[in-house]
């Protein structure tokens, strides 16, 4: 019986016996975020995002893997607006990792979602079935007006045309830090030495990124913050940013 | 009374032996042209001999290719390097071979070598950390040091690369992201 | 087996053989381009393939001064982020300045020297550094030997640090005094009224850090105002930076801001009555007997009109909401008012921030902790310089061109025929200037004037220095490198003026010896260092070169500010009496107050030639690529106005037609169009689109400080019946119930 119970979690929770040493995690202080943008524009520098010019934005095929949502609560004169940065949640139960046909996008063992350009068909199925909407289809090879392609981070790939792709919370950050380890004899990383190129450019320090499976690290204090809570947690998608909501006085 | 398809096919046999010799054409050619007309051993601008270099001088690999062990790429020699030895070699320097690596010296111009291990942009590949594993450069080069014209021993293709990060139990060696970017 | 044909055996003998060519072919296809491996003939000492280096600098995006670190691998610049030891970044960086690498890699850079036969036009032929320098300095020359060295202007951005020293040096030298900055953005009522209000027009530090209580009056100070990178790392600590304390923030402006979006309370007074609130609030500090100072009864007189009641009934302010604020002002350990935006753009511009400061007064904020923190004026390694001299210097300048008493203008990273009102009449009055010359990185609508222009290198490809301003409390200089070697035929603008000095001869090179200005800049820090760091000091100069160099900063955080402020009462009470705008237009023909407001992303327009800032949408509307009206839901209903009708906005001094947007935070009665729009010729991401509402805005003026009144004007507004798309992202604004900030954080 209990072998059948240890069969039925492990192919309920893939992994299940495997202890991997992260968990990359994300909290985001709303009541620090203040809309700025300032993140928006330090993906599209690290990511290689490509400027997709008025005509197809207004075609709403611009990519941004990480954007400012912004709400309005109340009617002028009581009016608030309640900004949220939104990019993939990198959810433990994503619905898009279902989808693909191909295994182009898979959880791998920190605990990311992650997308293989080489490997996307295009077929589009898990944008659709993303909640959150944050991938993003590459609808036509965008290139560069000379010479702004010298700028392009040679440790990220330039997508092309009938590709998916979203955040990987800067996964390139992640191998380099980890090569630092090694090469001082480290088993991991430490706290605060991978950091996305969003949170470091965040002005307000609104957001924190690190190994939830280290307890000393911040973000897993941050994460037992009173405040915290997940974007659309009815649907069980288990994200690994949790947001903490913004103070109203 | 039997009813047989075989008779109504009768006339596509003809059609269908030729497409079958021409497919079989087709591995035929792109097996010959593998073999003879590949690229895996290109001339190069100078006929620079690993051999005379590694085997009969004795200069280990990181002697030039200095960045192999501390950067991802390990780098060809600078011409500066070249001419650092050879300058001081003085008895091969009449030899027409060393003249033209002079030439490029002088008019202070890169040598322009032909590639001969690629890997596709998407690919993150880095020599440090598999030298600091402990590999030697022979096990994906080939034995270079025997070569006089340098040539492509491996497909450099995935399949080579997963066999064996499989085969050495390399840690999340198999993980898509510990290569692709 | 039947015994195969003749002619089927042909038949396969030549399927076979086209199969193999075939075969051979896809080989052929399918093998990789060939790559070549280009070695380097030397390579540098510090280079390894495949790591990047970062190299440590100064932005240039805005006045701010922030320190920025720049990734660089194989020789080119991959990321900006901001240098962690800088202490007014602090490691962080805006949109503005991470898109800096748009300025240095832009397609549109001037990559030659180039000559103008007709003015106006695109038209212009290379020509070389030698040529221009020879011609340009023979005429500067022939002036200087004339004796009418005086008819020769320099009209610069906003500059600091030594570069500004080599400007008025070689004016100086030429015999002209006319060496003057313009820089729309620069606060000059800001600094007129803390002259007043402090004794120094230094800017002071505003600690909103450790500020609980921040009111802040039009002043964006999240997104544009003074040093915004360095305020919103501040106003991080103010609301979660402190273990159990959270500052409250209160904004007052007539449209809302990003500062106003993240204020608890954001008040949309009448606007130009924002300095009259202020007085108002400062009449209960005192009136409550919150104020205790011995001057009390000075104050209870002058702002004895100023009762809730009256400055409720003008500023259409609550008057519980005014007494509120004053009573939480007044009982805030650490409480802050800074005054900014259209506050600061009235015509009583000086007066309002003068009692927005007095209220600091009387809450007794000068010189604490979250309060306001003097600096003084800074003079080692560099000085912060010379300021930009407003309207009015705008305005002296085009009256001398109009008279025919400018000969030669030389124009620097600034452009006034985009930022200045049309009223102005700053191109007109180019045409009577015999002879223009443009430095700039950039065509754009000044340049497009210039007989002459000079490409200059990048903030990324120059060295130079800057004390930023405002400082932080201590004295700081930085230092900027070139990161990359200069993409094209382009020399650093200090480089540009020495050759010019070397061109003109007589007593120029003899006083501006320099082969460039790294060599002037090395050459002035070694001066001062040898006569104040020497002493007592056991390191040498080159010693602390390289270690500034290394860090971009040099800084002294032990070191006194400024000192207590002066604030003596008396000016301040003579300076408040005039507590509301004026406003051109009257309200009968022109019902619409214009609020023309700076962006992050542009700016006054500079910003809007990045590609990446164009794709960036406006962080309170989610629009790009382009112009909007804000308007009031409600008035837009009154109207009957809907999102993308193309409005005519006519003020007395012009009209744009630009499509509407309905903005739920604006107070009705105001139009809001964003700055940095409406270029013509500043390269294919900015030119022809949207309008440029700078333009319709009236020259009035502060009188006291000489500085552009942009928010008081009038304007009217016609429905033309035209649509036009507006481009944004945003579908539904309200949560829905969705819980998307947070359960119990939203009721959308």
């Amino acid at each position: 019986m209990s072998t059948f119970v240890e069969k039925l979690r492990q192919y309920s929770k893939p992994g299940y016996y495997d202890e991997f040493d992260y968990h990359w995690t994300m909290t985001i202080d709303l009541d620090r975020c203040t809309g700025c943008e300032a993140c928006v524009v330090a993906c599209q520098a690290e990511n290689n995002l490509p400027i997709v010019g008025e005509e197809r934005f207004a075609q709403s095929r611009e990519i941004k893997w990480i954007r400012i949502e912004r709400y309005w609560e109340g009617e002028y004169p009581n009016i608030k607006m309640g900004f949220i940065p939104m990019l993939c949640q990198h959810c433990d139960d994503a619905p898009c990792e279902t989808a693909c046909p191909v295994y182009a996008t898979y959880h791998n063992q920190d605990g990311l979602n992650t997308q293989i350009y080489n490997r996307c068909i295009g077929t589009r199925t898990c944008a659709v079935y993303c909640p959150y909407e944050v991938r993003y289809f590459n609808w036509f090879t965008y290139t560069w007006d000379e010479p702004l392609e010298q700028q392009l981070n040679p440790d990220v790939s330039v997508r092309e045309k009938g590709v998916m792709e979203k955040c990987t919370f800067c996964i390139q950050r992640i191998r380099i830090a980890k090569d630092n380890a090694k090469d001082d004899d480290r088993r991991r990383v430490r706290d605060g030495e991978v950091v996305p190129a969003c949170v470091q450019s965040c002005p307000t320090e609104a957001m924190l990124f690190g190994n939830s499976k280290d307890p000393e690290a911040k973000v897993s204090k941050m994460m037992k913050n009173t405040r915290g809570y997940t974007v659309l947690k009815d649907l069980n998608t288990t994200p690994s940013i949790v947001y903490l909501k913004k103070v109203h006085a | 009374m039997s009813i047989s398809v075989l008779d109504a096919l009768q006339p596509a046999k003809k059609p269908a032996l030729i497409v079958l010799v021409l497919v079989f054409g087709l591995f035929v050619g792109a097996w010959v042209h593998g073999k003879y007309f590949s690229d895996r051993s290109p001339i190069q601008p100078i006929d620079f001999s690993h051999r005379i270099h590694v085997t009969d001088n004795e200069i280990p690999c990181q002697h030039c290719h200095i960045y192999a062990e501390r950067t991802p790429v390990a780098g060809v020699p600078s011409v500066s390097k070249c001419m650092g030895c050879h300058n001081s070699v003085p008895s091969v320097r009449e030899s027409p071979e060393i003249l033209k690596l002079a030439t490029y010296w002088e008019n202070r111009e890169p040598i322009p070598w032909i590639k001969v291990y690629d890997l596709p942009d998407y690919v993150h590949f880095t020599h440090k950390r598999h030298i600091k594993a402990g590999l030697a450069c022979q096990e994906c080069h080939g034995p270079v040091e025997t070569m006089d014209r340098i040539t492509r021993v491996a497909t450099m293709k995935m399949p080579w690369c997963v066999d064996c990060h499989t085969e050495r139990e390399v840690e999340h060696g198999r993980d898509c992201w510990t290569c692709h970017k | 087996m039947s015994k195969i044909s003749r002619r089927d055996l042909l038949q396969y003998i030549g399927a076979g053989g086209i199969g193999v060519a075939g075969g051979v072919l896809y080989g052929e296809g399918v093998q990789r381009k060939v790559e070549l491996l280009i070695p380097q003939v030397i390579p540098p000492e510090d280079y390894s393939p495949g790591v990047a280096t970062w190299y440590n600098t100064v932005c240039n995006q805005c006045s701010a001064g922030c320190g920025i670190s720049v990734r660089i691998r194989e020789g080119k610049a991959k990321k900006i982020e901001g240098n962690p030891v800088h202490p007014v970044s602090r490691g962080r960086l805006c949109a503005r300045g991470q898109a800096g690498l748009n300025v240095l890699y832009n397609p549109d850079r001037i990559r030659t020297p180039l000559q103008r036969a007709d003015r106006g036009s695109e038209n212009t032929a290379e020509i070389s550094w030698d040529d221009a320098l020879t011609t340009i300095g023979s005429r500067i020359g022939r002036l200087k030997i004339e004796g009418n060295a005086g008819r020769i202007r320099l009209l610069t951005g906003r500059t600091r640090g030594h570069l500004d020293e080599l400007f008025a040096q070689f004016m100086n030298l030429l015999g002209s005094e006319h060496y003057q900055q313009y820089d729309f953005t620069y606060p000059s009522a800001l600094a007129a009224a803390n002259k007043t209000s402090f004794g120094t027009d230094v800017l002071p530090y505003y600690d909103i850090e450790n500020a609980d209580f921040l009111l802040s009056f039009g002043a964006d100070y999240l997104g544009t105002w003074l040093s915004p990178v360095h305020y919103s790392r501040a106003y991080g600590n103010l609301r979660q930076g402190r273990q159990g304390q959270r500052g409250k923030t209160v904004q007052v402006e007539p449209r809302m801001s990003l500062s106003g979006a993240a204020a608890d309370e954001w008040i949309a007074a009448r606007p130009g009555t924002e300095g009259l609130l202020a007085l108002g609030i400062a009449h209960v500090l005192v009136s409550s007997g919150s104020y205790t100072g011995n001057d009390r009864d000075e104050w209870s007189s002058a702002l004895q009109a100023y009762s809730p009641s009256m400055v409720s009934a003008e500023t259409e302010v609550s008057e519980d909401t005014i007494v509120r604020i004053a009573e939480e002002f007044g009982a805030s350990t650490a409480s802050l008012a800074i005054a900014g935006g259209a506050t600061a753009a009235g015509t009583n511009a000086v007066a309002s921030i003068v009692a927005v400061n007095a209220l600091n007064h009387l809450a007794g904020n000068l010189g604490k902790p979250g309060g306001v923190i003097l600096n003084s004026a800074q003079t080692f390694p560099a000085a912060a310089g010379s300021s930009p001299a407003g309207l009015q210097g705008a305005l002296d300048l085009v009256a001398a061109m109009q008279a025919g008493d400018v000969e030669v203008l030389l124009v620097h990273d600034t452009n006034p025929v985009f930022s200045l009102p049309d009223n102005v009449g700053f191109r007109q009055a180019m045409e009577n200037v015999p002879l223009i010359i443009a430095l700039s990185s950039f065509h754009d609508e000044t340049t497009v004037m210039a007989d002459f222009i000079l490409p200059t290198n990048t903030y990324l490809e120059s060295w130079g220095d800057d004390v930023p301003d405002p400082g932080v409390g201590f004295p700081v200089t930085s230092l900027s490198q070139p990161v990359v070697a200069p993409l094209y035929d382009t020399l650093p603008v200090g480089d540009i003026i020495l050759s010019l000095a070397r061109q003109i001869g007589g007593e120029l090179p003899i006083h501006m010896p320099w082969a460039s200005m790294e060599e002037f800049i090395k050459d002035r820090w070694r001066e001062e260092f040898d006569e104040r760091m020497s002493e007592g000091q056991d390191q040498n100069f080159e010693a602390f070169w390289q270690a500034v160099l290394e860090a971009g900063v040099w800084g002294q955080p032990g070191a006194a500010a400024g000192g207590q402020p002066e604030s003596s009462s008396s000016p301040t009470i003579a300076a408040i009496a005039d507590p509301v705008s004026k406003f051109a237009g009257d309200e009968t023909d022109y019902p619409f107050v214009l609020h023309p407001y700076l962006t992050a992303t542009f700016l006054d327009g500079r910003g809007a030639n990045l590609p990446w800032l164009q794709e960036l949408p406006d962080p309170m509307t989610s629009v790009v690529y382009g112009s909007w009206a804000e308007l009031n839901p409600v008035t837009a209903d009154e109207l009957g106005i809907e999102e993308g009708d193309v409005l005519e906005i006519e003020s007395p001094a012009g009209s744009i037609r630009v499509p509407a947007f309905i903005f739920p935070a604006i107070r009705p009665g105001v139009v809001a169009v964003p700055i940095g729009q409406g270029h013509t010729s500043y390269g294919r991401y900015a030119s022809d689109r949207g309008v440029n509402p700078i333009h319709i805005v009236a020259t009035l003026m502060d009188k006291q400080s000489g500085d552009l009144a942009w928010a008081a004007t009038r304007v009217k507004i016609t429905n033309t019946g035209e649509r036009l798309r507006i481009v944004k992202t945003d579908g539904v604004t309200r949560t829905l119930g969705r819980q998307i900030l947070g359960p119990g954080n939203d009721h959308g």
